[in-house]
């Protein structure tokens, strides 16, 4: 596949000029870091605001937004360079359809994802639903069965619609750790990871892509809590990036999984020869057997033991 | 000789029935009556087995010429008019024992009977009615109407009814019209059988002109025995009677009876032991206890239960010759057992020639039952399985076993084994039209195809069976690119050598099939999948070695091209899958291998199959279990390596034990089987084990389940017989055992099947077909459905 058009990241400049300082400064971090591009896939359920999110990161309209219809079915992978450093946003179509894994829209972004290494996971879904149901697990699963469970260590639990009140003057902050505690935990259920490992690595981050997101002093897009998540959902993807865990590199094998015509090769030799001396010599023997039982009609058997006569 | 005193031996209690000449008439039986006892007239028949081509068993029973005193004989055997009066000339080929003073008895009756009168016209006795009459007063040239047959027994002064042993003897028939010389003849025929001290016949004149015969007789007896021996006096020199001269002085006569005696006692000692079992002695013997005197009618008793018992069991040449050591106080009863002399095989041609056959003789040897040999005793049973042995090799169109009588030995039986040999090179070809419909619902000219088959055999090659055939099908030899399906098969048995008992046949054969691949099948839900066909073309060798009937190890070389092809016969790699949209994508799983749609491969095969189920009343009861392996060799496209293996274990266990016999009712049955395949190794997709179909788990489709590396499936069925066919009801599961993504695309997920299931059913055995009723347990539903053969 073509690697997309780099262009340049102009949308930067559309930020508050306090978010684009701190923008830049974790480029400039990551730099420091030899990390010249780095990958974000965005994956989650269909209609959770995922290319939203994509636009508000980057900053332009760069994938379309049809609220009310479902996004079109091909991932879209979108470049901005900025002073040098490479910044790659994947944008998937949703992973479910009619409430069933879409097996083919799955197919179609593990192709689409061929050869290309993914530095960081963006998994989306919104802060304002109560409940977390099998589709999370199921969703969950799939990504794991896809790009394997190292994958969970370079994931991010970005939350939607954040600019929400919580039902029955629930505290903010309360509701959000609820929140994010069931979806992982589901998300570890799906995932199939033990608690610790799990919890540890996956942070969680606001987002609100709404145009009418309060902003504070400084033109920020401001949570609820008071935190600028533009900045901070930046932060996080550098702290992934940057963490021990080795990105994620998508090749054949991992889209097709293991070879399961390569297992136990080896051992064929020896199966075969456990076959010929375990299986068919014992059913030779048996019917060596069966013929020395075999039930003669009267007149054979008394024939056996009567020939002695002379002629 | 109207009277005799009784002697020493009772020679010819027993008419001989083994005779030389071609058989009168022949009955034929079924295969399914082959175990039912054959209504034969007594005393029983000569048998030739034979066999037409169209593999049905057929008893030729072969009665004798009613030549024989013996009414049973005539009628039963013969069926024609009257008794077809065959008699006379070369019967007789058992001499009327040692000893006695009746000598050459059955030549002279033989010889009185043929000249029997065959008109049915006869003449009043003139006289008038009730008057009884002297048979030596009875006019010579007169035709009497005998209207009835009595008998009285003089010493116990009762009329006999026609239920007594004796009435067998007379060959008279109530009806019958007979001159005045056959009567006397009739009466010399008792007197000098032996079981008569004394015995006359006297008529008495009825009003209408006929006559009623009378036969006043006291029966023989002799002293109490309470030792009986039964000796087979099969192939013995029989002791030529010397005649006794009248003038013999008493001391000439006491030392000539104690020189028969001595030579009885010596024949007796060189004699060879019988067949008889112990508990048919003991039984004899019982009998000779219970009734004290040694009377003629025992002595009758005493045939009869011992030919019965040979008779029952097979040997049907064995007779009761002669008693002999009458008045001691052992009873011998000399047997004929039918002892095989020669072994004769013959070929014959269309007209029932003899000819040189093309089939060589030990073929035909090496399948015959050892007791068939020089030696043994002719047994009817091992004359039927040489039949069927011998029909297995589908060489001959007719086939026929036939004891006869030897001539250069007395009391030895020659087999004699004709053979018609079937045609070597055969042709057949078979048509079929296809018609469709076109447009306009009439078929065009263009839609008219001619198919069919085209086969050839060359069978027989040199004489040693080896044959050659091949058959092409297609259903349109106007195109037969499309479906040409070809089979060249060439098959030489007796590899080791015909004269080794191993029997090691090989095979080799060139074969090209097209089926429709089962992996390629959507599951519940899924409309339709595209289907995809796996082309197959190759040669195959191999070898095998039959241990019994039903066991057999094969083991060969398989080199095969596989191929496969979508609806429309493109060479297709990847199996379809329809898209929402409705579109159809070709990025399903990959059909072979090699990703091309193309696959070569050479691997050995091996299949033992430990097989002895056997049948109960028509019920299969028994063991089958089947192991087979395909082992990969590395050559071909991608160095295919792979052991492909799969292990099947039947068990027909019998719940009820019954007796077996014809016409008994059949145990039910429990069926328990599992299946397991298996695969290490590369697996293209035409190789994966599917699951569902009527011969995996019923009630669902070929591949419903799912295709995977490793399955397991397990069945159980319980038959109850209901009325000659039985009534089943069966419970299924099969397994994927998560293997199903072990094959490469993973088709079961693909096409949206569960990978395992479970049925269970109820159905009805109609022949041929089962019709069952299935409950697929996935989705709970049931379904009738139909399918040929058995499951198991």
């Amino acid at each position: 596949m073509a690697s997309p058009i780099i262009r340049e990241w102009s949308g930067i400049n559309t930020f508050a000029p306090a978010t684009q300082t701190k923008l830049l400064e974790l480029l400039g971090k990551l730099k420091q870091e030899n990390v010249n591009s780095l990958t974000i896939l965005v994956m989650g359920k269909g209609g959770v605001g995922k290319s939203s999110t994509v636009n508000s990161i980057i900053g332009e309209r760069v994938v379309s937004i049809s609220p009310f219809q479902s996004e079109g079915p091909r991932p879209v992978i979108v470049a901005r360079s900025r002073a040098g450093f490479t910044l790659n946003i994947i944008d998937t179509p949703g992973l479910i359809e009619g409430g069933y894994i879409n097996d083919m829209a799955l197919d179609i972004i593990k192709r689409f994802l061929l050869n290309k290494t993914i530095d960081v996971l963006l998994y989306v879904d919104r802060l304002d639903v109560y409940r977390v149901d099998n589709l999370d697990k199921l969703v969950a699963k799939a990504i794991t069965d896809s790009f394997g469970k190292e994958i969970w260590n370079k994931a991010i639990v970005a939350l939607t619609h954040a600019q929400f009140s919580p039902p029955d003057g629930l505290p903010y902050d309360e509701f959000f750790s609820q929140r994010s505690e069931s979806l992982l935990k589901v998300l570890r259920a799906g995932a199939r990871i033990k608690k610790e490992a799990f919890q540890a690595s996956i942070p969680v981050v606001l987002v609100e892509n709404s145009g009418r997101c309060n902003k504070n002093e400084s033109d920020e897009k401001v949570l609820p809590n008071g935190t600028a998540w533009i900045p901070h959902l930046v932060q996080t993807i550098t702290n992934i990036a940057l963490n021990k865990s080795a990105s994620i590199h998508v090749d054949k094998d991992l889209i097709e999984g293991p070879n399961p015509n390569q297992r136990g090769k080896l051992w064929i030799p020896l199966v075969f020869a456990l076959q010929y001396f375990l299986l068919i010599k014992p059913i030779k023997a048996l019917i060596e057997r069966d013929i020395e039982n075999e039930r003669k009609p009267a007149w054979e058997r008394r024939d056996a033991g009567f020939r002695k006569r002379d002629f | 000789m109207s009277s005799s005193t009784a002697p020493n031996n009772l020679a010819a209690v027993i008419p001989s029935s083994c005779r030389k000449r071609p058989p009168l008439t022949k009955c034929n039986l079924s295969p399914s009556d082959s175990n039912s006892k054959p209504t034969l007239p007594r005393p029983p028949l000569f048998k030739a087995i034979a066999l037409s081509s169209a593999a049905s068993i057929l008893l030729h029973c072969t009665p004798l010429s009613p030549f024989l005193p013996n009414p049973l004989a005539q009628f039963g055997g013969g069926g024609t008019t009257g008794g077809g009066g065959g008699g006379g000339g070369d019967g007789g080929w058992f001499h009327g024992g040692s000893g006695g003073d009746q000598g050459g008895l059955w030549q002279r009756m033989f010889a009185a009977l043929a000249d029997e009168s065959q008109s049915q016209e006869w003449d009043s006795h003139g006289l008038p009615a009730n008057i009884v009459v002297q048979l030596n007063k009875m006019s010579g040239f007169k035709k009497y109407k005998v209207s009835d047959i009595s008998f009285f027994d003089r010493s116990e002064r009762v009329r006999v009814g026609t239920e007594d042993s004796f009435f067998e003897m007379v060959s008279l028939r109530p009806g019958g019209v007979y001159t005045k010389a056959q009567l006397q003849k009739e009466l010399e025929t008792l007197a000098t059988s032996g079981m008569f001290e004394k015995v006359d016949l006297e008529g008495k004149t009825n009003p209408d002109g006929t006559i009623g015969v009378t036969i006043s007789f006291s029966e023989s007896t002799w002293q109490s025995a309470d030792k009986f021996r039964c000796i087979n006096v099969g192939l013995m020199q029989q002791t030529k009677p010397v005649e006794m001269d009248a003038d013999m002085t008493d001391k000439e006569r006491m030392e000539y009876y104690l020189s028969q005696e001595r030579e009885y006692k010596r024949r007796i000692d060189r004699a060879r032991p019988c067949l008889l079992p112990r508990h048919v002695h003991a039984e004899i013997l019982d009998m000779l206890k219970r009734h004290g005197m040694v009377s003629a009618r025992l002595l009758q008793r005493i045939r009869d239960r011992v030919q019965k018992w040979y008779h029952d069991e097979g040997y049907a040449c064995a007779q009761v010759v002669n008693f002999g050591n009458l008045n001691t106080n052992e009873v011998v009863c000399e047997v004929v057992e039918g002892d095989i002399t020669k072994l004769d095989i013959q070929f014959q041609d269309k007209l029932g020639n003899v000819v040189e056959g093309n089939t060589q003789v030990p073929v035909i040897q090496r399948e015959l039952p050892r007791q068939l040999r020089p030696g043994y005793t002719f047994n009817i049973e091992a004359g039927k399985q040489a039949l069927r042995n011998v029909n297995s090799l589908a060489l001959f169109s007719n086939i026929e076993v036939n004891p006869r009588p030897d001539e250069k030995q007395e009391g030895g039986i020659i087999v004699e084994i004709k053979l018609k040999e079937l045609e070597q090179k055969s042709a057949e070809v078979s048509t079929e039209w296809s018609l469709v419909p076109g447009r306009g619902g009439y078929p065009t000219l263009a839609s008219v195809q001619p198919g069919g088959t085209v086969s050839f055999e060359h069978r027989n090659l040199q004489g040693l069976n080896r044959s050659i055939n091949g058959s092409i099908t297609t259903s349109n030899f106007l195109n037969p690119q499309d479906d040409l399906a070809f089979k060249l098969e060439y098959v030489h048995p007796y590899l080791d050598g015909v004269y080794y008992p191993r029997n090691r046949t090989l095979r080799v054969s060139c074969f090209n099939s097209r089926k429709l691949s089962p992996v390629f099948t959507g599951g519940p839900g899924v409309d339709e999948v595209p289907p995809i066909w796996v082309d197959r073309t190759g040669v195959k060798a191999n070898i095998t070695e039959n241990f019994t009937r039903q066991s057999k190890f094969t083991y060969g070389l398989v080199m095969e091209e596989i191929t496969t092809r979508d609806e429309s016969s493109h060479i297709c790699a990847n199996g379809q899958r329809v898209l929402p949209s409705g579109g159809i994508s070709a990025d399903g799983p990959p059909t072979t291998l090699s990703g091309t749609g193309i696959d070569r491969m050479a691997f050995l095969q091996a299949n033992i199959t430990r097989d002895n189920t056997r049948f109960v009343n028509g019920a299969v009861v028994g063991d089958r279990n089947m192991f087979q392996v395909d082992q990969g060799l590395g050559i071909g496209t991608q160095f295919p390596f792979f052991n492909r293996h799969q292990l099947t274990l039947t068990r027909f266990l019998q719940l009820i034990p019954v007796e077996e016999g014809a016409g008994k009712p059949p145990p039910p049955v429990l069926v328990l089987h599992g299946h397991y395949g298996g695969c290490v190794g590369d697996l293209p997709s035409y190789d994966a084990f599917t699951l569902g179909g009527p011969y995996s788990v019923r009630g669902y489709n070929m591949g419903e389940l799912g295709a995977a590396r490793n399955i397991l499936e397990l069945a159980a069925e319980l038959r109850i017989p209901v009325k000659g066919t039985h009534v089943y009801a069966f419970a299924e599961h099969g397994n994927d055992l998560g293997s199903s993504k072990g094959v490469k695309g993973n088709p079961t997920e693909v096409y949206r099947r569960m990978g395992h299931g479970s049925s269970y059913g109820v159905g009805l055995k109609l022949g041929l077909v089962r019709a069952e009723y299935a409950v697929d347990h996935n989705s709970g539903t049931g379904a009738l459905f139909f399918r040929f053969g058995e499951r198991f």
